[in-house]
């Protein structure tokens, strides 16, 4: 074996390793939640024993899980929307010339050091001002635009070359018909890191939703799980299963956007 | 018009296949929810029960609660048209012979019109 074909095997092995060692939870999660062992039985079984797919049924009926699905898909559906739209916008006005930029660039820098946690008072207030407590509008509105994402945007619209922008200028286009008819068709793999990204934020999100939402019918996933956890401590199972059916669409989404947003975060990375 | 290379994209060829598969189970589920269950009672030697009681339980969050009662007839059969549950339990009751054991039935679906397999037996006199 020459020592290329070495260090490959080498390579692929650690690769296969770390993997493992990833998915290992997930199987965890998988496994328990297809059985209703406990997780902290010693010694633990690799293979689930007697695998049923009961405790998703149990889920389905014992919560209002259809409900929490439902009004998870319409916040993350309108907070996708937001990204896509005003991240682009905000991308593209970064990208040109306009007195202060560099300040804004700086103040949006700054900005993303800041945690949600220490603003979360004041967005509250302003969401409750505007009317928007316990309301769809009102679970999305603070990722409507994210500043992560404006930075993909603005990253992928840079790579694309001046003077095809000069040209549909010359051409008479406007400038959001520029964004639209030029920019975004280039730029699909930031489109597709903006969606994964704002999905999965959105999709996960634990502590805005428990903040603003009163009625049990406006409650998204997350808050389900928590309110099952708190039903039914002892239903390993079913709890499991529960993890499951909330990782489950945002998983499906990673997987069928994954290519073009490992492309979408690395566009712009070697430039210069 | 649209391109078909875009009807060819798993943006579209996944969601679609969800679609289908959900409705497909949707039709089933319609089809097959009539809160039917069926099954037979006999005795320790394997002889049909009449008369007996069956009683019908559904799960709540933390207990099992009676839902609903009937009676064996002369070949010890058992049905109930109205349950509404996708997790039951079913035991029967006769005079001098005791009771079954609690039967577990778990359904894929609430109402799922469903027949015991193996019919609920009464333990031999100790």
């Amino acid at each position: 074996m020459t020592t290329r074909a070495r260090s490959l095997w080498l390579r692929h092995a650690t690769l296969i390793v770390i993997a493992i060692a990833m998915l290992v939870p997930f199987y965890w999660v998988l496994k328990t939640a297809v059985t209703n062992e406990n997780i902290y039985a010693y010694p633990p079984s690799v293979l689930p024993r007697d695998p049923h797919l009961f405790n998703f049924v149990d889920v389905w009926y014992l919560i209002p899980f259809p409900r929490y699905l439902l009004n998870s898909i319409i916040v993350s559906a309108i907070a996708v929307a937001g990204n896509v739209v005003f991240n682009a916008m905000a991308g593209y006005a970064l990208t040109r010339t306009f007195p202060g930029r560099k300040v804004v660039l700086a103040l949006f820098l700054s900005c993303m050091l800041i945690p949600f946690q220490a603003t979360i008072i004041p967005a509250y207030l302003i969401t409750a001002k505007m009317g928007l407590l316990n309301t769809y509008f009102g679970l999305a509105f603070p990722l409507l635009s994210t500043i992560v994402c404006i930075f993909v945007f603005k990253a992928a619209f840079e790579a694309v070359p001046k003077s095809l922008i000069d040209a549909a200028r010359i051409d008479g286009l406007a400038e959001w018909r520029i964004i639209v008819r030029v920019l975004l068709p280039l730029s699909k793999p930031a489109i597709a890191t903006n969606v994964i990204l704002s999905f999965i934020w959105s999709w996960n999100n634990f502590l805005w939703p428990l903040l603003i939402v009163r009625d049990p019918m406006m409650q998204t996933l997350p808050l389900g799980l928590a309110r099952f956890l708190s039903y039914m401590e002892d239903t390993t199972g079913a709890l499991y299963a529960f993890a499951v059916m909330v990782l489950a669409p945002s998983i499906l989404v990673f997987l069928m956007a994954q290519k073009e947003f490992i492309r979408g975060l690395t566009s712009g990375a070697t430039k210069g | 018009m649209i391109d078909s290379k875009h009807l060819r994209s798993r943006w579209v060829i996944v969601p679609t296949s969800i679609v289908i598969v959900i409705g497909v189970w949707l039709a089933y589920v319609d089809m097959h929810d009539h809160g039917v269950v069926e099954g037979r009672v006999f005795d320790a030697s394997g002889h049909p029960v009449a008369g007996a009681s069956v009683v019908l339980l559904e799960r709540g969050f933390v207990t099992h609660q009676e839902r609903g009662r009937v009676t064996s007839d002369a070949e010890g059969g058992f049905r109930f048209n109205d349950n509404r549950s996708h997790s039951i339990q079913l035991e029967a009751e006769a005079p001098g012979l005791g009771r079954t054991d609690r039967r577990i039935v778990r359904l894929w679906f609430a109402a799922q019109d469903t027949r015991l397999a193996e019919p609920l037996r009464f333990s031999a006199p100790k």
